[in-house]
Parts: structure tokens; sequence; C-alpha cells
């Protein structure tokens, strides 16, 4: 299918309130970012959030219903056609909705580089798997979004997330190993996560 | 409001229409400076008025439209569907797409760019502005943004084919020649073939100068 509809996507409800309905994965999008969210249970419709890490300039766009964006600390209520423009990735953003029936489309990219899909939704998309204990689906849509970014950090962490919780203590080490040489801070998020909790007496778990 | 975000409505958007007089842009992406790829609206003002041109996008860009508001009848290649308010449009590289609106006031976004390449602003989006201006009668204005196109992508054949048309209609014939010269150097058959059906260039068939540049 190359056409759809917002509310025929799939919905992503995740921990943060927000629902997620992946556009980009719909249409296996390689060109840009894209995405559409509605209001979960606590009404948060954009996560807080900055984009500091990846360097994305982004467009809320409100296609139905109303939010109230909070950027850089400024309150703006936004109907259907109206749109936040945030250039700087390092202003703190997010949106709550107004209406139940509230849909904000994100767009989002780097100026100058190739879009590359980003790490997160391969892990939001898992969400629902690891929420349901399916730990083998959870590891392949992980693996199948590492084969594309093998050098993902957030990526390999989050894989020997679900390896640790599933019951493959060999690989979680390996994986937690390879995004802690990736980048040494999740050797101290490792440290807190309660996911690694059945690994974290293992010798070779860092410490 | 900082520097560094701006809030907008897309009716606080210039609309300008097509030379053809076929399409309306609300030009999203040149008000607000956005880089990382193309994002545009279009509007059909009235049930019936064409919302997206008829094209297919051959040179590589992926395209997602987003009915807005309004309702819209889309063909992608064989297929014609009624598209409600958002309803998601994904068009690959070289499939036929146009929309027509199916009620007034119908608004479309339109998001492109090509997968593994950085986005570069395309000239047509300046052409596009600059024909619009100085069908309102702001030729300086148009001419300016010409300019600007022409340094921003020096050596295509594209670039000055358009700046001759513009300066054709803003009837500035010697601007017009000068410019058709230089794509007529830069792509030969491409020019011979399209010049002589371009409207815009009717008024120079007459001139000498068109039977030296293309007999």
């Amino acid at each position: 299918m190359t056409h759809t509809h917002v509310d025929e996507l799939d919905r992503i409800e995740l921990d943060d309130g927000f629902e997620w309905r992946p556009v980009r994965r719909r249409f296996d999008i390689r060109a840009f970012g894209v995405n559409a969210y509605a209001p979960g249970a606590t009404g948060q419709v954009v996560e807080e959030h900055s984009e500091s890490a990846l360097g994305h300039e982004e467009i809320y766009l409100v296609l139905r219903g109303r939010a109230r964006f909070t950027v850089d600390g400024n309150e703006h209520e936004l109907g259907p056609g109206q749109l936040v423009f945030v250039r700087d990735p390092s202003l703190r953003r997010g949106a709550v909705a107004l209406s139940d029936d509230t849909i904000v489309l994100a767009l989002g990219g780097r100026p100058g580089v190739a879009h590359e899909p980003s790490a997160w939704e391969a892990m939001f998309a898992a969400v629902p798997a690891a929420r349901e204990g399916r730990w083998a689906d959870a590891i392949r849509m992980h693996e199948a979004a590492l084969a594309e970014q093998p050098a993902s950090a957030p990526l390999l962490y989050n894989l020997a997330c679900m390896e640790s919780r599933g019951g493959w203590p060999l690989d979680a080490l390996l994986h937690l190993a390879e995004a802690i040489e990736l980048d040494p801070k999740w050797a101290a998020y490792a440290a807190k996560d309660t996911d690694f909790d059945p690994i974290r007496d293992e010798p070779g778990f860092p410490a | 409001m900082s520097d560094g975000y701006q809030v907008l409505s897309l009716d606080d958007l210039e609309r300008l229409t097509s030379t053809d007089g076929e399409l309306t842009l609300l030009p999203l992406r040149r008000t607000i400076g956005f880089h990382p790829f193309g994002v545009n609206a279009w509007l059909g003002a009235n049930a019936g008025d064409r919302v997206i041109e008829r094209h297919r996008e051959q040179d590589g860009d992926e395209e997602l439209y987003v009915v807005v508001r309004g309702r819209a009848t889309f063909t992608l290649g064989d297929e014609t569907f009624d598209a409600p308010p958002g309803t998601l449009v994904h068009a690959t590289p070289g499939t036929l797409r146009e929309a027509m609106a199916a009620e007034d006031d119908t608004v479309v976004l339109a998001v492109g760019a090509k997968p593994g390449e950085a986005w570069e602003p395309a000239p047509w989006e300046d052409f596009y502005v600059a024909f619009a201006h100085r069908a309102a009668g702001r030729v300086d204005e148009g001419r300016a943004i010409v300019a600007d196109t022409l340094a921003q992508h020096p050596g295509t054949w594209q670039g000055p084919f358009n700046a001759a048309c513009f300066e054709a209609v803003a009837g500035d014939d010697d601007a017009a020649f000068e410019h058709l010269r230089v794509a007529v150097e830069r792509a030969p058959a491409i020019i011979a073939k399209y010049a002589p059906d371009d409207g815009d260039l009717t008024r120079l068939h007459g001139d000498p100068r068109w039977q030296e540049l293309f007999g």
C-alpha cells in the first residue's frame, strides 16, 4: 500500500504517555524523518525532549485537534494547520493535547547530511513486544536496525537490555560491552538500569 | 519567542500562483528557512482545482503527501483514490502522481528528498517564487531571486533556461537571449527540444537571434 490514513497507522503507546504512529517505517521512507503522534494516557502528544543528540531541525504540524506546546519554556496553543518549527536542536520542546483526537505530524532531519533513520524508531517499535515479554521478537527488531547502523550505541545498549531480560546473558554482556566501547556513558546507565538486574552479578558485567 | 524556534500557521504563508494559473504554492520551506529536506504546502482554493502537479520526480526524490484539510482526489500510478484529511500518500521516484481538490480550501503538504544524499534547495522553488512575483508585478523582486538562484546553482542548464523564460515574459529580450545562449552552451540538445515549445519564449521566435540559436 502506498497510501494510508493517520488513523490506520500502528499505534504504539510509549511509557512517557504519548502514542507514536510510525509513518517513516510504514512506508520505509529513507530520505527524511516523519512520524505522527496522538495523546496517550497522560495527554502528552509530543514527548518533552531536545534534539541535541541527533542535531535535527524539527517541524511539528497540528493535523487535527489542539495542543499546547512548550518550547524553550514558552507556551503556545496551536490548532489545525498551525505549526512550530524548532531550528535549534538544543531547545526543550513538548506538547500536551487539549482534545482527545489531536494528531501532530513531526518532520525532522539534520541539515547538510543524508538522512539516516533514527535508532530510536526501532527501539520504540520493539516496545509492544518487550511489554508482552516476546523477547525474541524485540531482539529481532533491534538486530534488523543494527544491520543498517552497526555502530549505534543506543541500539546496542537497548539490544543488551532485551537480551538480559529475555534470558540471554552472554549476548547481553557482549552487546553492552560494545555499546560502552562506542560511548562510555552507557556504563553509568547500565549501573542503574533494572533491565540488567538478571546479569548484574555475572562476571564481566561493567562495574 | 526566541530565535531558535518559530510558530506560524499555514494560513500566514503567501499564496503564490504558478505561471499557468494551475497551482498555488504556500512556500513553507523558504519562509521558515528549513534545510534538512524539501517541505511545502499546496492549496486548492476551490473544488476541482489542481493541488499537486501531474509529475513523476524522475530525478530520484521520494515524496510523502499529507492531506492537511479539505479533501483531495489523488492519482498514484494506475490508482485513483479519495483522500480525506489525515491521508498519507507515499510516492517513489518515477511514479506518476497528481491530486485535485475535491472540496474548497484543500491543503496538501508535500515532503521530499533523495534517499542517501544531503538535501539542497532545488532551483524550481526559487523560480516558482520569482515567476509568481513577476506575475504579480513585482518584477525586480523576482529578478533578484533569479540572480541569487543562478549564483547558487552554477553550471546547470535549468537555471539559465528558466532565467530566459523569466526575462522573455518580463520584456527584457536582450537579457533573455543572453541566458538562452548560456543554456544552449550547457545542454544544446535539451534546449533545442524544449525551447521551441515553451510558451514563455514564443515572443522571441521572430527575433534574428532566435534563428542564430535554433536555425
